[in-house]
């Protein structure tokens, strides 16, 4: 089944070494200014002066580059040509196309916002690349997150290819008594009708014995946790964090004062 | 002293009239190893969850008389301390995966980091554990990528790891094959050996008579019989109310009315036993001439 629950890529780097909460924050401290400094090339100054590095210096560049050309960039590319295409306004017309008109400004106010997009999925691709979220979660927790809180969102992290393989175990099934998944759109939105209730039902008595089981490795107890994994945070992590704090601050007033 | 006492438990679940356990009388000595046979929807399961607590403290119903362990009542014990003294092997491994682990080592640390061992504990008993189950090899694999009876030996693993005074294992081997069970039933009478007191639900007979000290016989939710391994599993009666029996038992039981079996020597549950009985017999008729 699925070998691969996670996009952690085990590796030995300056990034895989910092604390996750610090690369947590350095996500929202990329994404805060790129959307934020009312400067107009901030977003690509941060994604070719940040963010690529980083991606080196995280060792991941590979993987990156690959989530960037399959992913990120048609993303993005969409984005842009939606925005050019259909944002009103600007008075440098560069074309005309019927009932289109390219502006440079609508251009150059699109091409920004595809940008910001990059950059943000960018950070989360490398923050997920370089953190084990078993990591994450360690850590969170040790840091006073609910113990209940951090089992949610890390099962739920991991039921999305669990149902994946379910639905397509259930699909199979029913194929084979007959059911048909192939044919015309309407008739397989009917014919998936009966795929919800396997689905659904198997999940909620799945759910039940589940938490049994995990009682049973006594999850619940009151005792204070420990962990498996060791988490360093380091004096370089608090201060990153720190920097990275002003920095959001800064962008916020930038935001504020320069509108 | 026995460390499980139950005492005439008859348990109903919620919104059933017939009860799924009726006037359960069992005690279990310390380091004893009991196994509990019958068909299905004879109790078997029932039993386990009411051992390891999770009736009363999980599913609701109705539960009358006693079940104490290690001298505390089950409704005056936190479900989160009972299981750190009961740990209990449910029947179907797959929903036993905690669903927040990557790979099997953290799997099986789960437990201990919920209980708050120390890391480097943790580390050394967690290892050692894998080797017991013959699971070393699996460490670094995802739980979710196993078949199923890999994932039985995880699900194995994550309880024995708490190191619980009681284990209670609920047909722990029935995605198994031959060499799988032979391996696991060797590691549950090892534990046995070392003081763990066990309670396992099993269709297995075979294993049974080899590994077990005594067994209960389920049905309909009462004790139907109970003795030691080879009398309860030759008893006649298990084959009129449904029960699993060994096809050596079955053989011999034909073959005796035949003269093709000692009338004194007890019916056979393994192959070993069989074999020895049918080449009894073979000396004895060479010698006869
Ligand atoms: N959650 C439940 N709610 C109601 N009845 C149940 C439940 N689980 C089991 N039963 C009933 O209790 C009886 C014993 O079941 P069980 O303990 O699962 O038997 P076994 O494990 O021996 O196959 C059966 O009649 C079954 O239908
Ligand atoms: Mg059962």
């Amino acid at each position: 089944m699925h070998e691969r629950l996670s996009f952690y890529v085990k590796r030995e780097s300056a990034l895989h070494q910092l604390n996750p909460l610090t690369k947590l924050t350095l996500v929202f401290g990329l994404i805060l200014p790129a959307f934020l400094v009312p400067f107009y090339w901030t977003p690509h100054l941060l994604l070719l002066l940040v963010v690529f590095p980083l991606a080196f210096l995280g060792k991941v560049q590979g993987e990156y580059f690959t989530a960037v050309t399959k992913l990120i960039l048609p993303a993005a590319g969409f984005l842009f040509v939606m925005q050019a295409l259909f944002i009103p306004g600007g008075e440098t017309v560069l074309a005309k196309l019927w009932f289109l008109t390219l502006t440079q400004e609508s251009l150059m106010y699109a091409f920004a916002n595809a940008v910001r997009i990059f950059v943000m999925v960018s950070s989360f691709t490398l923050f997920m690349l370089t953190t084990h979220p078993s990591e994450l979660m360690s850590d969170l927790t040790q840091r006073g997150l609910p113990g209940q809180f951090a089992y949610v969102i890390i099962a739920t992290l991991q039921i999305i290819p669990q149902m994946q393989a379910k639905a397509s175990t259930i699909i199979a099934a029913q194929r084979s008594r007959g059911l048909d998944t192939e044919s015309s759109f309407a008739r397989r939105v009917q014919a998936l009708v009966p795929l919800v209730g396997p689905l659904v039902f198997g999940s909620l008595v799945e759910v039940e014995e589940r938490a049994i089981a995990i009682e049973a490795r006594g999850f619940t107890s009151r005792r204070p946790k420990t962990s498996l994994r060791e988490i360093y945070d380091r004096p370089l992590d608090k201060g990153l964090r720190w920097l990275l704090i002003l920095i959001m601050l800064a962008s916020l007033v930038s935001r504020i004062w320069f509108s | 002293m026995p460390i499980v006492k139950l005492q005439q438990v008859t348990y109903h679940y919620p919104f059933t009239e017939k009860p799924a356990l009726q006037d359960i009388n069992l005690e279990v000595e310390e380091g004893e190893f009991v196994a509990v046979i019958g068909p299905n929807g004879a109790g078997k399961s029932t039993l386990c969850y009411t051992l390891a607590g999770f009736i009363p403290h999980f599913y609701k119903g109705e539960l009358k008389g006693i079940v104490e362990v290690d001298g505390v009542l089950v409704q005056d014990s936190d479900l989160s301390d009972w299981v750190l003294k009961v740990g209990l092997v449910f029947q179907n491994p797959f929903n036993q995966i905690s669903g927040a682990k990557y790979t099997v080592f953290e799997e099986v640390a789960f437990g201990l980091e919920n209980s708050g061992v120390p890391r480097s504990e943790i580390i050394r008993r967690v290892e050692e554990v894998l080797q017991m189950t013959g699971i070393a090899d699996l460490a670094d694999r995802s739980p979710y990528s196993l078949s199923g009876g890999q994932q039985q030996r995880v699900a194995l693993a994550s309880i024995l790891v708490m190191q619980p005074k009681v284990l209670v294992l609920d047909e722990p081997t029935s995605q198994m094959d031959p060499i799988g069970t032979r391996e696991v039933f060797g590691v549950i009478r090892q534990m046995a050996e070392q003081g763990m007191t066990v309670v396992m639900a099993e269709h297995k007979v075979e294993w049974i008579a080899q590994f077990a000290d005594r067994v209960i016989a389920l049905w309909e939710g009462k004790i139907y019989l109970e003795g030691k391994p080879h009398e309860v599993l030759t008893d006649e009666r298990l084959v009129e109310k449904g029960f699993g029996v060994s096809r050596y038992t079955t053989t011999a039981r034909l073959a005796l009315p035949r003269g093709l079996w000692q009338k004194e020597r007890p019916l056979p549950v393994t192959l070993e036993e069989a074999v020895a009985g049918f080449s009894a017999l073979r000396n004895a008729r060479r010698k006869q001439g």
